[in-house]
């Protein structure tokens, strides 16, 4: 019988489409019992009948249908005597990303991770403005990642015809039968590819593993790697050693193409310490950032001094700095007189600030550029005080580079017979030059475990499902080495296994489980007995093992280093490869909150388009959207141009992790794959290639500027936020020269006509019993989206599509306005971030317009919206003037982001309740409505945390109470937003405005905040502090 | 001048003869332009030597003889056009507002355009049936009946968009005054419900007005119906009117009261949904112009549009003795006149905007001439004020063809200024980083394209099946009405004239020279 398909149906392959009793024997499997004709054809009453007896049985068994994850966890803030139902839990895990772990907290629901957030009681959390509690963006996205209906389901087998769904039974029959053959040679012929891991567990298996079978071979790869850095130190200090700086004690920094704040490792700590140095502004003190790079960097965006420069250019800088400075063994090269002027400027900072500056140096640089920092670091006397050299375990093994290429010459050389690949995707991303693909062909058995079905898979006789990192058991260690617990949040939703699971399979262990591995790995690092149970349960609580930090060394410079750096090609374009803020190697295309993730600079969407400097786009007679030819030793290749003020001149910037063709229905065939341009001897850049225009265009969306701007458009622009250097209407600056003369300056009149004061008093205060309200501050945000996904995943935010976003319908409930500042020729533009969330204006325009009273103000300032009320007619959005109110075009969530929507002909607002996929709506936050069709919403200032912590606090028994009787009084932080608590530069405050201690009342108090459009009269609770740049000044020494 | 004229009441009366008689060659030719502005007579109103029957022959032939090929023709093209706005809304509601092109700062795009542009259209109607009723404007009994079918249709197509542009087009009612047990009810400081209200009261007392007028007319079709079935749906509709006296005195009152009562309407609900716009705070929007200026360019619309139906309608249907060249000529000199009052309220929108010293608004201005929509402003500004100004020459006026263009002209204009109004003000408001422009879907398109063919269906229909002018009240402004009428008034002879009830022969006496001489 041909099984009929409705449109509301999914299913996994033709096969079960064709429902021959071959598939319907695995749903027999896999469901006993299950009997699809059935359900369709109950009856009314057959069906009130069952869920009777369902609902009887439930209640009788208490576990009826949930789905607990039978582990022993150690709740986060809960006592474990008992679950309440519908009170979320929160864990501490962490998420392992290029061999670094990321401290998380993440919250559950009834079994469900739904959102993911920093592990403040990490002490990588710990900075001087307290713990901060922040994930980057792509860690908050990974809960969306997980529950992914594109993740890989079954055990593949894959022969010469054809693939094989299998089962994990024939998979280990085989493998056993390797490994049997294995084990008599010592283990010669096996080959293991890695993702690169810290983590204690997967170290000692490995270490186990190497000893059972000395004759296997450990590769690591990562497209991404902090390499250099380590083979920079080696070179200078003789050991593998990881850097840390300490940018909340340092006076003055001078980055060379290191992108602290936006894509290192420990970006997340450098931007908390980083912004604690501007909030000081306020007193009279900042930081000083200087940075030279070769693309536009988030880090770049935010400092003071930038220079746009060549990637061949850098290292000369960086050489003229160490003359300068008086480090030996490097020659001052010859600078143009932009360059001089940078490097003097930064020689006699440094030198002024003494230990107190320090020199970063970007990971992707050369090992000997690296090298070079460290010796000017020591020269200033910074290691030890602003810079701290440590080393972790596992950091030392052979390079990326090293690895792969010794991966392939073993592979092509028959030297290896059995190849099990976790993770990473080297058919996608390994260098160009390497021919990976018949390396893995050339192996006999190939085994890859991983979360999708992908590139890599479809190379490998076997695959194998990885479960998620929310899923299984794990370690791993933080950028400083601190260890910490990966605990599994759920059961595995598509039976997968952990690296651990398949490594004690491999080594032949009794025990298996993920648990039971990561136990035994403690159990040899902890005290034993009863000590070492409660001593666990605190690290799983913790989310990390106590003062298991790397240590400090300051180990001695090795004398006798000469550097000496090449000239480029000259005449050509450069090419520095970027790492995608979303898809970060390519390994997050499947994410749709981070596809559509505005670009923090370029504001780019689905899309990877390659970065051109104005005058070279000029030049090439190219605009935003053209196609050009570029032509790279390594290949050729036709990319869209986005036209990047900012961008150095002469420089392409590449943007990696696009154009995957197996990720899943989200990120296939999305952008352009650039990895068949990146060579082993252009991994980070390359020099002497061509761009010739292609005359083809190609539509990109983008979340601001969808259009070119015309002249008329771009002075009144200029005019709105300001020139270079100046301070707009809307966007307030100053720099701290002019700040410190006039601490009162942004309360100056400066055109004497748009300021009104009021003639009356409104006729609500909008304050009872408080009254809620926000600061922003611009001069901390790094626009890094950390909110924008946090608010994603709090608020069931949809992602609505490529098509959508070209015509602005994107629905991010925050969004970042970036501005740039001068002329668009100029390479040094200046750039500024508004974070912009509805301001819950006291005269709100969106309220008087609305005519069926669907938004309305409550009692506390915070300007609502009644999604069943609401109509959509969109006048709200339009009077809105700052235009953050976003409208439900089309059913977002059930509609599919890659296709167009469908017509439905069921009951209008019943349409998600049967489309939206049963595993992709697990990750709802169950306390926001999931919006219909044809409303408006946006920002609530997070209701339902405020009146969570509200009806916590009202519950609080009055009789315990009366000894105490503030516990029912909300304090000043026992409610963040999701943003706010996101923001690892704490840039975003909310709190209530009746306290005046609470930091939300000072920040409003504050000299540099002000509201936008103030002018309208709508009395906005949302509130901006002035950005203050710190430019070099030759009158000004830096405290 | 020979001043013997003044002063001899015999050479004046030559003179009147003179004038008198060429009127008679007029009003006995057919098509004849009766045009001239002779102080000396009016110029009949009807034309053709048309009597009560001959003229109840051409109208109701209309309705009673098989219709030619060409009304099928239009009627398949506008079904064709109905069954695309049919397919277009379907599609819509069943989608989402999405298949437009509206998007984030642009929230109201062509449902809004069209809306308002249909609202202005309909009021040509009852301006022409209340206001001109009101100032005795006895010629526009020729063209009242269809201008007024035009503005029901008119509103028929703007009320519906308000329902269907909407997110949720099932829950439109919620804007309905509907008591409910949520005691929920609309916000009745948002324009939008001023709207509804000011719509429902204007379609209501349009419709009552045409169907009261129509009613003496309805009663003829039923007296001439062969076949029984027309007999009895006409009979239906005619209220049972047997032409009495006390008919007549009843049909009269209802008819000045009904006309009292549109008046104010044709000047409130424009200006209400221009308040849509003016109490909102966008600049561009937001301007104290704006409900006079919004009368003034409806009026403005809703007569381009009556002259567009009426050029080829007198053709079509035969009705040039009826609707004559005078009518065309007034109407031209009221375009005229309403596209300066228009072309006024550009010139103040923008000086204002630049006076006010508000740079928002100053950019948005600038932003309209010159900016990304400039096309369409210049397009807006070359139909309503430039196009217009033709209409001075007098020969150009009486030039159908001419005036069907400026016309159209006109429409094509009025639709542009509500597009430059509503979308070049969203697509830049006050922060620049959420500019964004506009594109149309082809469901846009679809939906403006089958807006006209719900349009001309009922249009159509109306032609075929009512009388498309006013027979009893033409016949009232012929001389045959007053065959008995002159009662010894001097001003008996001229066509036009009908006594008011209360009349004093002095005031009516011709001032020749007689006055002028007397003591």
């Amino acid at each position: 019988m041909k099984h009929h398909v409705t449109n509301r149906e999914y299913w996994r392959s033709l096969e079960e489409l064709a429902d021959g009793p071959e598939i319907r024997g695995q749903i027999e499997k896999e469901f006993p019992g299950y009997d699809p004709e059935e359900i369709v054809a109950l009856s009314r009453r057959s069906f009130m009948r069952l869920m009777g007896a369902s609902l009887a049985m439930a209640g009788v068994t208490l576990s009826g249908c949930r789905r607990w994850p039978e582990e022993k966890l150690a709740p986060y803030t809960v006592t474990p005597k008992g679950r309440l139902p519908g009170v979320t839990e929160q864990y501490a895990s962490i998420m392992e990303l290029g061999g670094v772990s990321r401290p998380l907290l993440v919250t559950s629901f009834d079994g469900r991770p739904i959102k993911i957030e920093g592990n403040p009681s990490h002490p990588f959390s710990w900075t001087v403005e307290g713990k901060i509690g922040s994930a980057d963006a792509m860690a908050q996205a990974s809960v969306l990642e997980l529950y992914d209906p594109d993740r890989s389901r079954e055990v593949v087998y894959r022969t010469i015809e054809e693939p094989r769904v299998t089962n994990w039974e024939s998979f280990r029959q085989a493998l056993d039968a390797q490994l049997m053959k294995l084990r008599g040679t010592g283990g010669a012929g096996l080959a293991i590819l890695s993702e690169t891991t810290t983590s204690p567990t997967t170290l000692r298996l490995k270490a186990r593993l190497l000893e059972a079978m000395p004759g296997a071979k450990w590769y690591e790869y990562e497209a991404l790697s902090n390499d250099n850095e380590t083979a920079g130190a080696r070179t200078a200090f003789g050991q593998p050693l990881r850097t840390q700086l300490h940018l909340d004690k340092t006076a003055v920094v001078v980055s060379f193409d290191a992108d602290l704040l936006g894509t290192h490792p420990a970006h997340t700590r450098y931007a908390a310490d980083w912004s604690s140095r501007r909030r000081s502004a306020d007193e009279g003190q900042m930081i000083r950032l200087y940075m030279a790079e070769s693309c536009l960097s988030i880090t770049g965006t935010v400092a003071d001094v930038r220079l746009a420069s060549k990637p061949s250019r850098i290292g000369l800088l960086l050489a003229a700095l160490a003359a300068k400075l008086g480090v030996s063994g490097v020659a001052a090269p010859a600078l143009s007189k932009e360059e001089e002027t940078f490097i003097a400027a930064a020689a006699s900072d440094l030198q002024n600030s003494g230990k107190l500056g320090a020199v970063a140096v970007g990971a992707h640089l050369a090992p000997q550029l690296h090298h070079l920092g460290h010796a000017i670091n020591e020269k200033l006397g910074a290691i030890g005080s602003t810079v701290s050299l440590f080393s972790v375990p596992g950091d030392d093994r052979p390079t990326h580079l090293e690895s792969i290429s010794a991966f392939v010459s073993d592979a092509q050389a028959g030297r290896i017979n059995t190849l099990i690949v976790f993770g990473g995707n080297p058919v996608y991303d390994a260098p160009a030059d390497l021919s990976i693909v018949k390396a893995i062909a050339a192996v006999p058995m190939s085994v890859r475990l991983g979360l999708y079905e992908d590139e890599t898979s479809l190379r490998c006789t076997w695959h194998v499902p990885r479960s998620h990192y929310l899923e299984s058991w794990g370690d791993g260690r933080a950028w400083d080495g601190t260890v910490s617990v990966q605990q599994p949040m759920i059961e595995p939703l598509y039976d997968g296994k952990s690296v651990n699971e398949i490594l004690a399979l491999l080594i032949g262990e009794k025990v298996i489980d993920g648990d039971s591995l990561v136990r035994q790995t403690f159990a040899a690092m902890l005290p034993g007995g009863t000590e070492f149970e409660e001593k666990y349960r605190t690290i799983l609580h913790d989310g990390l093992q106590s003062d298991s930090a790397a240590e400090m060394v300051s180990p001695q410079l090795l004398p006798g280093a000469h550097f000496s750096f090449p000239d480029s090609a000259p005449g050509s374009f450069e090419v520095r490869y970027q790492q995608s803020l979303g898809c970060y190697d390519g390994r997050f295309a499947n994410s749709g909150w981070l596809q559509e993730m505005p670009d923090p600079i370029t504001k780019m969407t689905w899309d990877n388009p390659a970065y051109l400097s104005k005058k070279d786009a000029d030049d090439l007679d190219v605009e935003t959207g053209d196609m050009v030819t570029l032509t790279l030793p390594g290949g050729s290749m036709d990319l869209p141009v986005y036209v990047l003020p900012g961008q150095p001149i002469g420089v392409i910037g590449l943007v990696l992790g696009y154009g995957r063709t197996c990720s899943g229905n989200i990120g296939n065939e999305i952008g352009f794959n650039v990895y068949p341009l990146r060579t082993i001897g252009t991994f980070f850049a390359a020099d002497g290639v061509t761009a010739t225009k292609a005359h083809k265009s190609y539509s990109l969306a983008m979340t601001q500027n969808h259009y070119l701007i015309d002249a008329l458009g771009f002075e009144e622009r200029e005019e709105r936020t300001g020139g270079k250097f100046e301070s707009g209407k809307l966007i307030h600056e100053t720099t701290l020269v002019d700040f410190k003369a006039d601490t009162n300056l942004f309360h100056r009149n400066t055109d004497g006509s748009m300021s009104l004061k009021q003639l009356f008093n409104p006729p609500m205060q909008f304050n009872d019993p408080h009254a809620w309200g926000m600061a922003v501050d611009m001069n901390s945000c790094i626009g890094c989206n950390a909110c924008v996904i946090a608010c994603q995943a709090e608020n069931n935010i949809p992602i609505v599509g490529k098509e959508q976003v070209m015509r602005n319908r994107q629905m991010h409930w925050i969004r970042i306005d970036r501005y740039f500042k001068g002329e668009p020729e100029d390479p040094n533009i200046e750039v500024v971030y508004q974070p912009l969330m509805c301001q819950h204006c006291e005269n709100a325009p969106c309220e008087q317009v609305c005519p069926v009273a669907a938004t309305v103000h409550d009692s506390e300032g915070l300007n609502t919206m009644v999604y069943n009320r609401c109509i959509g007619t969109r006048y709200c959005s339009n009077n809105c003037p700052y235009k953050v109110r976003r409208f439900n075009y089309l059913d977002w969530q059930s509609k599919d982001p890659r296709g167009w929507a469908k017509p439905w002909l069921n009951i209008p607002d019943t349409q998600q309740r049967e489309m939206v996929d049963k595993i992709k709506r697990m990750v709802f936050n169950p306390d926001v409505t999931v919006r219909m069709r044809g409303v408006m919403e946006k920002c609530t200032y997070c209701v339902q945390r405020i009146h969570g912590v509200q009806i916590a606090k009202g519950n609080i028994d009055v009789a315990d109470s009366q000894n105490n009787p503030a516990a029912r009084k909300i304090n000043d932080g026992d409610i963040i937003t999701a943003c706010q608590q996101a923001c690892p530069t704490q840039a975003i405050v909310f709190g209530d405005l009746n306290d005046p201690a609470a930091k939300v009342t000072q920040l409003q108090k504050n000299n540099r905040a002000y509201p936008i459009l103030s002018e309208l009269n709508t009395r906005p609770r949302t509130w901006y502090l002035a950005k203050v740049r710190n430019p070099a000044d030759e009158s000004e020494q830096p405290a | 001048m020979d001043t013997t004229l003044l002063t001899s009441p015999a050479a004046l009366e030559g003179l009147f003869a003179e004038a008198r008689a060429q009127a008679a060659v007029i009003a006995a030719t057919h098509d004849a332009d009766n045009t001239s502005d002779d102080p000396r007579v009016r110029m009949p109103l009807v034309v053709g030597g048309k009597d009560f029957t001959s003229l109840t022959e051409t109208i109701a032939s209309v309705a009673e003889h098989p219709v030619p090929l060409g009304w099928y023709i239009g009627m398949a093209i506008s079904l064709s056009l109905l069954g695309v706005l049919g397919l277009c809304v379907n599609y819509l509601i069943l989608t989402g507002v999405g298949v437009w092109g509206n998007n984030q700062p642009v929230g109201w795009g062509f449902g809004i355009v069209n809306f308002v542009f249909w609202v202005g259209i309909g009021h040509a109607g009852t301006l022409i049936s209340a206001i001109l009723f009101l100032f005795r404007q006895n010629w526009r009994t020729g063209i009242n009946r269809f201008a007024e079918a035009m503005t029901i249709f008119a509103v028929v197509c703007a009320g519906m968009f308000p329902g269907i542009h909407v997110g949720r087009a099932w829950m439109a009612y919620y804007m309905f005054p509907i008591p409910n047990q949520m005691q929920m009810w609309p916000n009745f400081r948002s324009p939008l419900i001023w709207d509804v209200f000011a719509v429902g009261t204007y379609a209501t007392v349009s419709l009552l007005f045409w169907y009261v007028g129509m009613v003496p007319d309805l009663a003829t079709f039923r007296d001439r119906s062969k076949g029984k079935i027309r007999q009895f749906i006409y009979g239906i509709f005619a209220l049972g009117w047997n032409g009495s006296s006390r008919h007549w005195h009843r049909y009269e009152r209802a008819y000045l009261l009904l006309a009292a009562l549109a008046t104010p309407l044709v000047l409130s609900v424009h200006s209400v949904v221009s308040f849509d716009f003016a109490t909102a705070q966008l600049p561009g929007w937001h301007a104290t112009i704006f409900p006079p200026y919004f009368v003034a360019g409806a009026i403005f619309g809703g007569f381009a549009m009556v002259l567009c139906l009426a050029i080829p309608a007198r053709e079509f249907f035969g009705l040039k003795d009826i609707i004559t060249k005078r009518h065309l000529d007034n109407m031209g000199k009221i375009l005229l006149a309403t596209g300066m009052m228009v072309g006024y309220s550009y010139l103040t929108e923008a000086f204002i905007a630049w006076y006010g010293g508000n740079p928002t608004e100053q950019f948005t201005f600038r932003n309209r001439a010159f900016g990304p929509y400039a096309w369409a402003y210049w397009t807006m500004m070359w139909c309503n004020v430039i196009a217009p100004q033709f209409l001075w020459s007098s020969k150009l006026r009486k030039n159908l063809a001419v005036l069907f263009i400026v016309a159209m002209f006109a429409n094509i204009g009025m639709w542009f200024e509500r597009f430059v109004i509503i979308v070049t003000t969203l697509t830049r408001d006050f922060l620049p980083s959420s500019w964004h422009s506009f594109t149309p879907t082809w469901v846009d398109l679809g939906t403006l394209a089958g807006s006209f063919g719900l349009f001309f269906t009922l249009f159509l229909l109306f032609c075929r099946f009512l009388p498309m002018v006013a027979m009893a009240e033409v016949k009232s402004v012929m001389p045959q009405a007053h065959a008995h009428g002159s009662h010894g008034l001097a001003d008996a002879h001229r066509s036009d004239y009908r006594p008011d009830e209360h009349t004093n022969p002095d005031y009516d006496a011709p001032r020749g020279g007689g006055t002028l001489t007397s003591p």
